[in-house]
């Protein structure tokens, strides 16, 4: 069981080692000059290529790749090129958010997911089951950023409900303990501050739970219907086993196994859709600093950033198969 | 009339996607504006029906006094074709991977199988900004770059089906009375995963519609000089209190268009039996 | 008074609109301890009896007059929840395929403790201890049902089932899924718990001679009516009824003189063809019907043994002749010869590698036909698939017409193509739904590069070769019927007459009358193209019947080979008697 679970998290590194290749590859391509852009306007010919040899920039490019990875494992991720700061330093500013957000995100989506899909499963063969479909295909035409135009739009320029920019109301400070928001705020005891903050990530959270959470319902439905055609299930109808222990006990059990593997695609769309939601809520999280490094070129904060992002998502499907195989004793390998 | 031509779903998908289609031909008679006239004198003029509003301008102006309905249905043909090229685009280099790993397995299936992991572990939207900056701005780049990520949704989804239909005996068989490697798949396997092929090729196109939307917004897709509807509506959003229209015009295009793909393709899904229940990110 | 009691019951469909009686007037009683045969070919209606017991009838069906008792309680009018409460307690159900009766990701103890609390018993984890006592298993309540073998499940179940004493148990086809040796410790233990608590059983089954030895009675359905119905030994030795007589001529025996079966015409007609039928639903294919059986419904008439056929008197006419003993072997070249011949699938993330066949060595001569038997898993088809070059060898040695084929090459691949054809066991799966019958009994024409016009003539043999009509070769698989189906799939691998046909199963899952008729097309394709046959298959009266050499096979390797006369008549290896033994009908 273990080692099945310990395999899993294994087969993760060659998938890393391969998206940095990757990372590293694509970046290579664009025809910026690291060096030239790490030095300030001013720079002379004869500085900008001592800074070349400095970066390892006349290397063969695989050194460069190995000098590269070699830095990156220890977490040095060099310095912004436009910002002049440590990416490292970013990083650990903008990650907290960005789980943060994601987290309760995933939260809504879950929530809407299961009970729209038990809503879906319990209208099956029933008038409402068409016009519940078609709920889903339209929400599913909904992309993230376009819920979170129309939630502001609604919530926050025409009903002035509830705050859509950053973090905290304007003229509060953040405490900063762990960097995780919520957590810092309660740990300081400013409820206060916790209560801004709470408003102000549940239009975001919001537009980001509910555009991944369709596709959850509907695998859980088909999932449960499929479930229902299995013979244990008429078995145990047979054996005299009431409707609700069906759902409870029997269906639910198995049709959740193939409903966990999509959330945790889901999931990981969810992480990377973020970053539009981000940049349209001003959150001063991870999206931000990807999309502000994109329009500078700033590679490496593109690097570090891209493969933060890939480092949750295997974290994230990692976890929910290590809990699939939990469920499931087919897959626990004994 | 085919089972799939006779569904609502079908039926009201096809009636949108040709209204948006005969639209966006039809935009140079329908406005009499140009898309990129500006106009500093009538800036975020309200709609034809509101007070101050111009009948020259049905759905008012922007900051630069451009006529919002004209750059909408511009935006339409932009849109249009990329969902056009791009779709297919990724549906070919998806379905010959696919086959190919379901189809010969072993070593092959392996490699595109890792490739495919590779590929999902970067969040789609991440991936295409990393591909835009490497390939830089321009609807062309645009287009690649969502060939570049998606193929893995129809590789992803056909693989798994070309697996089941491999299994079928009549593939064996077509092998044993003689059939080559290239004729085994082109006749027996492929024709089994076209009903799939042709609904995911629909919710693609959906896809690609909100792809393009999503790198003009954050300025990277199109070149300046295109009309897009993610620039409008990246415009829009900096002038939501005066003039709302103006981000609500492309949110709602945005909207109307995926959902006929989304209806389209859900009709398609449902008539032809398939299993399919795809993420979206 | 009896535990069951069904009068005139009818259940009914509607197909396209139209009311169809899919059990149409069924009248029985079963008291208590005994065991009541329900036999009938697929689309009988058999399990619409239990279905209607549970309420459970699929969608679109539903009991539309007569009579349903259990123990004087009408179960059709009986509120839900009261019937709810008689399953499981009462009355018991076995299913047909056990291995996924149970629900896979729960343990079999979490399974029985919640049947048993259930039931009122608070110590389950002792009473489901006992339970599989019962059924002579160990204490397995920690394990999972994929770490069970089909049998294994199928014994659980019964455990559950009997665990509450029921009054009634329903047993739908509780073997079918199992390998015959299985099968018979399976129906011995379900007969030992029966008369140990008196408990009465309908026992649903296809096959006559496993109902003749398990039960006390028997009744034999025919399109939703019961044609024959009488204690078993009686209408097993002296069937009275054209279709049940029709229907013993048509299984091949295990023992005694080797007859011809008995080709039944067609099939029994579907639901939608019944609601166009009047009179007796056997007279399409009835030896014995004349015009006046299409216009009246002949009522089931007799005492202990009642037959629904008024013509019982001409019922010695139906016969059919003996064969000798067994066909002479051919004696032409040797066409396969196969020597050492082994096959190890490399065990996969960590789990043992599988010695599917070992050190097999015979060979078939040409036009010669040889069966291979054994159980499921003994490595049958994975030796039709070595032969067929879809598997590749670990050790040992083919020659196809004395030429090496062992490798994957094109030289080995052009020989084989010449050579042998394989026809599937699953019609369902071996033929492509997208193309017509023509185009698919003429696939090989096709590889070739052979024209339209050409393949379209060609067609046309085959098609009378099969006994098909010609207008079939314009449909689909989907609109065909099974037997159909089974003979298109036949006909492809003839299409250029091969030397030698490897047969996987192919009339496993057939109705008897169907398999009688192919087992007959087999011999006469035999008679006219002279090919070799490799017949795998599970039914040791089919290899009888059809094959001149026998194998027997178990755990990957041939424990005894010979005259199939002589191995059925004396079988030298343990394992070869019991599967004998083991035949329901084996004298
Ligand atoms: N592709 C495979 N990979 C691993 N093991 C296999 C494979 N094919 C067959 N086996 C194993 O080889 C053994 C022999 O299988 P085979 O299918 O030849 O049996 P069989 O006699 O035809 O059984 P049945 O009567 O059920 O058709 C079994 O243990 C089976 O599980
Ligand atoms: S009634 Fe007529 S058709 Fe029916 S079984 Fe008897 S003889 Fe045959
Ligand atoms: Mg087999």
């Amino acid at each position: 069981m273990l080692a099945a679970f310990l395999r899993r998290l294994l087969a993760v590194a060659p998938i890393l080692a391969l998206v940095s290749l990757l990372l590293f590859g694509a970046l290579r391509l664009l025809p910026i000059d690291p060096a030239a852009m790490s030095m300030p306007p001013t720079a002379t010919k004869v500085e900008i290529e001592a800074a070349r040899q400095a970066m390892g920039l006349d290397r063969p490019v695989t050194v460069q790749y190995a000098i590269w990875l070699g830095q990156t494992l220890r977490g040095d991720f060099g310095n912004s090129i436009h910002m002049r700061r440590p990416v490292a330093g970013l990083l650990a500013e903008t990650l907290p958010a960005t789980i943060e957000l994601s987290l309760a995100a995933m939260v809504i989506a879950g929530l809407l997911g299961l009970g729209g899909g038990l809503g879906m499963f319990a209208l099956r063969d029933r008038r409402g089951e068409a016009v519940a479909e078609t709920v889903t295909t339209l929400m599913m035409s909904l992309p993230e950023f376009l819920w979170a135009l129309l939630l502001i739009f609604v919530f926050g320029v025409l009903l002035s409900a509830l705050p859509f920019t950053g973090r905290l109301d304007p003229g509060m400070t953040r405490p900063v303990v762990t960097q995780f928001l919520l957590l810092d705020t309660l740990l300081v005891g400013r409820v206060d501050v916790f209560f801004s903050a709470v408003r102000h990530m549940i239009l975001p959270a919001f537009a980001l739970g509910v555009a991944f959470a369709p596709p959850i319902m509907r695998v859980l439905r088909a999932s449960l219907i499929d479930t229902y055609q299995e013979d244990y299930i008429r078995q145990a109808r047979l054996r005299g086993v009431g409707e609700t222990r069906i759902l409870l006990g029997h269906a639910l059990q198995n049709a959740i196994l193939p409903t966990l593997t999509l959330m945790g695609v889901q999931f990981g769309f969810l992480f990377g859709g973020s970053l539009l939601v981000e940049v349209i809520y001003s959150y001063p999280g991870m999206g931000n600093l990807m999309v502000d490094a994109v329009r500078n070129a700033d590679l490496p904060i593109i690097q570090a950033v891209g493969l933060t992002y890939c480092v949750v998502v295997l974290a994230i499907t990692a976890g929910v198969d290590g809990l699939v195989m939990l469920l499931n004793p087919r897959l626990r390998g004994t | 009339m085919p089972r799939w031509l006779r569904d609502t779903r079908v039926i009201v998908g096809l009636s949108i996607l040709f209204a948006v289609l005969v639209l966006a031909l039809l935009a140079p008679l329908l406005v009499q504006s140009a898309p990129d006239e500006q106009d500093l004198l009538s800036t975020l003029l309200p709609s034809a029906w509101a007070k101050g509003g111009d009948v020259a301008h049905r759905l008012g102006t922007d900051s630069l006094g451009r006529d919002v309905l004209a750059r909408l249905l511009y935006g339409t043909r932009l849109a249009l074709s990329v969902a056009a090229i791009a779709a297919p685009g990724a549906m070919i280099l998806g379905t010959i991977a696919a086959l190919l790993a379901g189809y010969f397995g072993g070593w092959v299936d392996w490699v595109i199988g890792r490739a495919v992991d590779v590929w999902m572990s970067f969040p789609p939207v991440i991936l295409s900004l990393i591909l835009m900056v490497g390939l830089g701005t321009g609807s062309r780049n645009v287009i690649l770059a969502i060939v570049l990520v998606d193929w893995t949704r129809f590789c992803r989804v056909l693989r798994a089906e070309v697996l089941v239909v491999v299994r079928r005996d009549y593939v064996t068989a077509a092998r044993l009375v003689g059939f080559s490697h290239l004729r085994v798949v082109l006749r027996e396997v492929l024709p089994a995963v076209v009903p799939l092929l042709v609904t995911l090729l629909t919710l693609e196109m959906g896809i690609a519609v909100v792809v393009e939307a999503i790198l003009a917004f954050v300025g990277l897709g199109v070149k300046p000089d295109e009309i897009a509807w993610g620039q409008m509506i990246a415009d829009g959003r900096a002038t939501i209190y005066q003039a709302p229209i103006n981000l609500l015009a492309p949110v709602a295009a945005i909207f109307v268009t995926v959902a006929g793909f989304n209806l389209l393709g859900d009709g398609l899904r449902r008539t032809l039996d398939l299993r399919l229940v795809e993420g979206r990110g | 008074m009896s535990v069951l009691r069904a009068e005139n019951l009818c259940v009914t469909a509607r197909i396209d609109g139209v009311d169809v009686a899919a059990l149409d007037g069924l009248s029985l009683t079963l008291a208590p301890g005994k065991v009541l045969g329900l036999v009938g070919e697929s689309g009988a209606g058999k399990s619409m009896l239990g279905r209607a017991i549970a309420q459970l009838l699929p969608p679109g069906f539903a009991v539309t007059a007569g009579m349903l008792e259990f123990a004087g309680r009408d179960l059709v009018a009986m509120a839900p929840d009261q019937r709810q409460n008689l399953l499981g307690r009462q009355i018991g159900f076995i299913p047909q395929e056990p291995l996924s009766a149970l629900n896979p990701v729960r343990s079999i103890g979490s399974q029985f403790a919640e049947h048993l609390r259930r039931l009122g018993i608070a110590d389950w984890r002792s009473a489901a201890i006992a339970a599989l006592e019962s059924v002579q298993l160990p204490d397995l309540l920690d394990r999972f049902p994929h770490q069970l073998s089909g049998g294994m499940c199928q014994r659980v179940l019964i455990a559950m089932a009997f665990a509450s004493k029921p009054a009634l148990v329903v047993a739908d086809e509780p073997t079918t899924a199992l390998d015959v040796t299985i099968q018979a410790r399976i129906v011995a233990l379900m007969r030992d718990l029966q008369v140990a608590q008196n408990t009465a059983v309908l026992f649903i089954t296809h096959d006559l001679r496993l109902a003749a030895q398990v039960c006390d009675e028997i009744a034999v359905l025919y399109a939703g009516r019961v044609v024959e119905h009488g204690p078993a030994d009686v209408v097993l030795a002296q069937p009275l009824h054209p279709y049940t007589k029709c229907l013993l001529l048509a299984a091949p025996a295990i023992s005694g003189p080797r007859t011809a079966l008995y080709a039944l015409p067609d099939q029994m007609p579907g639901l939608r063809a019944l609601a166009e039928m009047s009179g007796c639903r056997f007279a399409p294919r009835c030896p014995l019907a004349r015009d006046a059986c299409r216009e009246s419904v002949p009522a089931l008439a007799g005492d202990t043994h009642k037959i629904a056929c008024p013509h019982i008197a001409e019922i010695d006419t139906i016969t059919v002749p003996a064969l000798a003993p067994a066909m002479v072997a051919a004696t032409g070249e040797t066409l396969v010869s196969v020597a050492g011949l082994g096959k190890v699938f490399r065990g996969r993330f960590g789990r043992k590698p599988t010695i599917a066949v070992r050190d097999v060595s015979f060979s078939i001569a040409a036009g010669e036909f040889v069966g291979v038997v054994g159980e499921s898993g003994s490595g049958k088809s994975t030796l039709a698939r070595l032969l067929m070059g879809l598997e590749q060898k670990t050790s040992g040695e083919i020659r196809l017409a004395g030429q090496d084929v062992g490798g994957w090459g094109a030289a080995a691949r052009r020989l084989r193509l010449r050579t042998a054809q394989m026809v599937f066991q699953d019609p369902q799966s071996a033929l492509n739904p997208r193309r017509r019958v023509g185009a698919i009994v003429t696939q090989a024409l096709e590889a070739a590069g052979v024209g339209l016009a050409e393949r379209r003539a060609r067609a046309a043999e085959i098609l009378a070769d099969l006994g098909m009509p010609l207008e079939l070769a314009d449909r689909a698989p989907s609109q065909l019927s099974g037997g159909q189906r089974q003979r298109v799939n036949i006909g492809r691998a003839l299409c250029l007459v091969p030397k030698l046909l490897v047969a996987d199963e192919i009339v496993s899952g057939l109705d008897v009358s169907v398999q009688a008729q192919l087992l007959a097309l087999l011999a006469r394709l035999r008679a006219e193209h002279g090919f070799a046959l490799l017949l795998i298959s599970h039914d040791l009266a089919v290899v009888r019947y059809l094959c001149e050499r026998v194998m027997v096979m178990r755990n990957g390797e041939v424990v005894e080979a010979g005259r199939t006369d002589e191995v059925f008549a004396n079988p030298q290896h343990d394992y070869t008697r019991e599967l004998l033994a083991s035949v329901p009908g084996a004298a």
